[in-house]
């Protein structure tokens, strides 16, 4: 059965569709990698404060006031994976707690503050790479869905909706994915 | 040590400074914040003299500094000394070697330079005394002690002994202070006359509380025959020695002592008299004033000043602790912290124009104009001052300084900013301000009283 749409779209009305739905799957695409991508970037940043001693009259003053000013910088020594100001709050739930199974500690909130930052990088360049595109797209929901469930626990109920946002984006991308024609190993997957 | 040549001046050395800091920072830091090696040609042999918490907020500024070597450390209190021991362990190859009392270290320890010492107040003058004829320099914590005779006594060991005695009023070397001084109010004269002056130190009844509660950790007990040996009674004065007449001088020394030491500083002058009250308001059970409140009369070459000071502990009303000069064309509020800080240009008085544009100051934005209110009576009314503030701070604890101004006087490349002479002259009236509120009489004070 065909709608009626296809039904009255002649062929060249139909290619333009396609190259149209390619776009869409190209920008969606770039879009999540680009987000991914920066936001694990930016779990490696930091700030450092630089000191000058001010000038008086032209002169450096000899008192020895100075002037500081602070610059941005990205350093392994930097990481953070969960933000420093979420990490107090999610150590006081309950779910959060570490645990020891089998003589093996674990520490769930550790574990993820290390894995978040490279986890992010690494689908962001899978998907902008075109890398078994559906899978990594399917992996970096399920990363949202596990930022999703962090944040309802503190109660930021307006992370979740952003979260949630980009949810939709990813399901979109997944159903254009057939129209995706950029791609560079496991292209089935 | 090595003593480097002495015509550097204060200009070179900073600019040299900043450079290494600089270099330092491209660097990577641990480089110039490691301690010395105690075999270092350069490296100034340091021993540690009380290692509480002042002493502990001492080291956390030393361990800043390039070329120490901290060869030993000193506390009657195992815990303390463990503690000092083991944070100089950690930044240098040669641990200190711990001692618990000061002459057998003076005794076995050979080659030191110098010695810094954070002991209660009433163990300062001894302890100063002891290693000044030991040859050795000292850095000691203000207030120079608890007695006027133990101030007398180190500033005549000083000047017998030839050696440096820096006291700790470190504010003497904090930049903010010296720039307000010599540019502001000698270079400039921004302040006009100065005729009035206020501070305070409002504590709230939270941070003056006793130290140590009902019970105490057991590791951190000193026996009592030791702190017998010491002059303490039990472990309640040993933590909270500021709290005892026979110990310390209270809050007014404690805490008024590094306020009132800047009113004669920037003045340049020692008061003529004094009129002090106080009382045990709230913490009715301890020996020394909760709340004092003095004045201190002035003649300087401008004219009389008043200079008004309050230490409480049972209120941070007002913003807790700074000093306010005001003068007849600005008032210039200052305090350790920079954000309690502020610089008022009085109405009508010379504009600061050409001084922003220089670099002197930086304006402060205007405040909102408060919506009129039947309830002002605008003919009374003075017109708000502009606002301004200094054109820079400094990006280092408090301490540190006057701690490298002591080092560097020690390498011979510079002038104590608080030598033991200087810090007597101010600190002699400060001996006087608990006698005056406990007999209620104001003192006119005599040159002998005020003199070593």
């Amino acid at each position: 059965m065909s709608t009626e749409t296809e039904a009255s779209c002649a062929p060249p009305c139909g290619a333009i569709n396609s190259l149209a739905l390619t776009y869409g799957a190209l920008l969606l695409r770039l879009w999540l990698a680009v987000r991914a991508i920066q936001t694990g970037i930016e779990k490696f940043a930091g700030t450092t404060a630089s000191d000058q001693v001010v000038k008086v009259d032209g002169v450096p003053n000899v008192e020895g006031l100075t002037s500081s000013a602070s610059l941005k910088e990205y350093a392994l020594s930097h990481y953070h994976g969960v933000p420093a100001a979420l990490v107090d709050k999610f150590k006081a739930e309950p779910l959060m707690k570490s645990y020891t199974v089998g003589g093996l500690h674990l520490d769930p909130l550790h574990i993820y503050d290390v894995v978040l930052g490279p986890a992010l990088l690494l689908l962001g360049i899978t998907i902008l790479l075109g890398i078994a595109n559906r899978t990594s797209l399917f992996l970096l929901g399920l990363l949202y869905i596990s930022l999703t469930w962090g944040l309802i626990l503190i109660k930021q109920d307006d992370g979740v909706s952003w979260l949630g946002i980009h949810l939709i984006l990813i399901v979109m991308a997944l159903m254009l994915a057939q129209y995706n024609r950029f791609a560079l190993l496991f292209k089935k997957w | 040590m090595n003593p480097l040549p002495s015509s550097i001046s204060r200009r070179d050395f900073l600019s040299k400074s900043v450079a290494g800091a600089g270099v330092g920072l491209v660097l990577g830091a641990p480089n110039i914040l490691r301690a010395a090696d105690s075999g270092s040609p350069d490296a100034i042999h340091v021993a540690l003299i009380g290692f509480g918490k002042q002493g502990e907020v001492l080291f956390n500024c030393l361990r800043n500094i390039p070329g120490l070597h901290f060869q030993a450390v000193c506390d009657i209190s195992d815990y303390n000394r463990k503690k000092g021991v083991n944070q100089v362990a950690s930044i240098q190859k040669s641990p200190p070697k711990g001692y618990s009392d000061i002459d057998d270290m003076l005794a076995a320890e050979k080659g030191l330079d110098a010695v810094v010492v954070a002991t209660p107040d009433f163990w300062h003058s001894p302890h100063t005394v002891k290693c000044l004829e030991a040859g050795l320099n000292v850095y000691c914590e203000k207030m120079m002690s608890n007695t006027i005779d133990g101030a007398r006594a180190m500033v005549k060991a000083m000047e017998k002994s030839g050696k440096l005695c820096q006291i700790g009023h470190q504010r003497r070397s904090n930049p903010r202070y010296r720039f307000v001084l010599d540019e502001l109010i000698n270079n400039k004269k921004i302040c006009g006359q100065i005729v009035n002056i206020n501070g305070q130190w409002n504590r709230s009844l939270g941070a003056s509380q006793d130290i140590g509660g009902a019970k105490i950790a057991k590791s951190i007990i000193v026996p009592n025959d030791v702190l017998n040996r010491y002059g303490f009674k039990d472990m309640h004065q040993f933590m909270n020695w500021r709290l005892y007449r026979d110990l310390s001088g209270g809050p007014i020394s404690d805490l008024g002592a590094h306020q009132i030491d800047i009113f004669n500083w920037f003045l340049g002058a020692v008061p003529k008299s004094l009129f002090a009250s106080g009382g045990s308001d709230y913490f009715k059970q301890r020996e020394h004033f909760d709340n004092v409140m003095c004045i201190f009369d002035y003649d300087t070459p401008q004219g009389g000043v008043r200079a008004f000071y309050q230490v409480l502990t049972t209120t941070s009303a007002g913003g807790g602790f700074w000093e306010s000069f005001m003068g007849t064309q600005a008032t210039i509020k200052i305090s350790e912290i920079a954000s309690s800080s502020s610089i008022n240009r009085e109405d009508g008085a010379p504009q600061w124009d050409e001084l922003v544009a220089k670099g002197y100051l930086k304006r402060k934005p205007a405040p909102p104009k408060p919506p009129p209110s039947a309830d002002t009576v605008r003919s009374y009314e003075s017109a708000p001052p502009e606002g301004f503030d200094l054109p820079g701070g400094f990006n280092k604890p408090a301490h540190q300084p006057h701690l490298e101004n002591f080092f560097a006087a020690v390498r011979g490349k510079t002038k104590l900013n608080c030598d033991a002479r200087h810090a007597f002259l101010s600190e002699a009236p400060i001996y006087y301000v608990n006698p005056s509120a406990l007999s209620k009489q104001p003192i006119v004070f005599t040159p002998e009283q005020l003199s070593v």
